[in-house]
């Protein structure tokens, strides 16, 4: 559900009086697409996004993804980000999955690595309504809790003008998602399943903005840089489906670099 | 209205009105997208908590590329808290072919665009402000999926 408080009154009385009496766009049915500015390059989808796309396609035991380990903290900021994004993705994982102990262990742990980066005051209110929710088996109110979490993470980071440590929030969620959905899929492949994967202009954004950040060159956030020169030409197979072997390499390099995200 | 609540409607309501529609701001203009979403999450859409905004002028248009997955559906809601202005959103493929469907819709102040897409790709969501009557008018979008 979305928030009402972030509905003013002045905003549900204008539909009121507008009513739904819906008209039809009047649009051009074709148009340049590069003549237009953009406000963002590309939208980064949250891991829930392709999880939801997934389940359409089959039963997912998402119980054999849930990550029981509560991994380290470390004291490099880049790594540090990576590793929220990867730890919030779990908690998606841990919905899907309707693991409440590890919803909140998630709750807990993202309210840990927060507060190491220095934006643990934003994310404290959140960690408590995780929690609550998970207790009510509430696994609607955890997805949107978790929801906000990132968003208030990422908020409290472009806050403190560190925006590239926004980004990498938002990669080490996007890996840990796409590891997952590569382990789903080479699971049980189907050629649906793995056109997921055909994301190149997300690759090329995440390429570009490590490209971008050489202050963070930490050796994890090298990995990544190459990893995704690998992946690109697997998941860019022009009119070809992507293969299962494509999506098994692409599982392989997302696995050995959640290893390095989350290990010391 | 007598003399005396004229000077206080001078002095002190006029300000206020002026002071509150200077501090106007893409939130108002997210309070209004988020108001277009609201009967769609009783149909099971998850709206995402991000939103993306900014302001243009009349006749201006802007575009937010989006990752979308087959297999879902989406909606896309536009707001702006300028009563008076007419704005859209229309979504296209990276061929810049329309691919919304026949059920979105755009009134006033608000606008919403529905996609079902057919392959795994980035997309481009035009957003526009079509007419206003401020030189510059808020806009926000919100999306949804199921």
């Amino acid at each position: 559900m979305i928030s009402v408080l972030k509905i003013n009154k002045w905003a549900g009385f204008t539909l009121a009086v507008i009513g739904f009496s819906a008209q039809a766009a009047q649009a051009p049915q074709h148009i340049d697409v590069k003549q237009y500015k953009k406000v963002e390059d590309v939208v980064v989808p949250l891991p829930n996004e392709v999880f939801g796309a997934l389940n359409k396609l089959g039963p997912v035991n998402w119980k054999e993804y849930v990550r029981a380990e509560k991994g380290t903290n470390f004291s490099e900021r880049p790594r540090t980000a990576l590793l929220l994004g990867n730890v919030i993705a779990d908690g998606f994982i841990a919905v899907q999955a309707q693991d409440a102990p590890a919803v909140k262990d998630i709750g807990q742990r993202v309210l840990s690595l927060a507060k190491g980066i220095g934006v643990g005051a934003s994310i404290t209110p959140h960690a408590k309504a995780i929690t609550e929710a998970a207790d009510k088996r509430k696994w609607e109110s955890v997805r949107q809790e978790l929801d906000r979490t990132q968003s208030s993470v990422q908020g409290a980071m472009n806050e403190l003008q560190d925006q590239k440590l926004s980004q990498l929030v938002s990669l080490g969620g996007w890996l840990r998602g796409t590891q997952i959905l590569t382990a789903v899929v080479t699971k049980h492949f189907t050629q649906e399943g793995a056109e997921l994967l055909h994301q190149p202009d997300l690759l090329r954004y995440f390429g570009d903005r490590l490209t971008a950040m050489p202050e963070y060159s930490v050796p994890v956030v090298e990995s990544i840089k190459r990893a995704l020169v690998e992946v690109r030409p697997l998941i860019n197979s022009g009119n070809k489906p992507i293969s299962p072997e494509a999506v098994k390499k692409i599982n392989e390099i997302t696995t050995r670099l959640d290893g390095e995200i989350v290990t010391r | 209205m007598n003399p005396r609540r004229q000077v206080i409607f001078v002095l002190v309501i006029v300000p206020l009105i002026l002071g509150a529609a200077a501090t106007a701001s893409v939130d108002d203009a997210q309070s209004f997208a988020l108001q277009a979403a609201e009967p769609y999450v009783r149909e099971g859409f998850q709206v995402r908590e991000d939103y993306w905004g900014g302001d243009l002028a009349a006749g201006e248009k802007k575009a937010v590329r989006q990752q979308l997955f087959k297999g879902n559906e989406y909606w896309f809601w536009m707001g702006t808290e300028v009563r008076h202005a007419r704005i859209s959103v229309h979504i296209y493929d990276k061929e810049g072919k329309i691919i919304e469907q026949p059920d979105s819709w755009q009134k006033g102040p608000f606008a919403a665009a529905h996609v079902v897409p057919t392959s795994t790709d980035s997309y481009f969501i035009i957003v526009s402000i079509e007419e206003s009557p401020e030189e510059r008018t808020h806009w926000a979008l919100v999306y949804g999926f199921r």
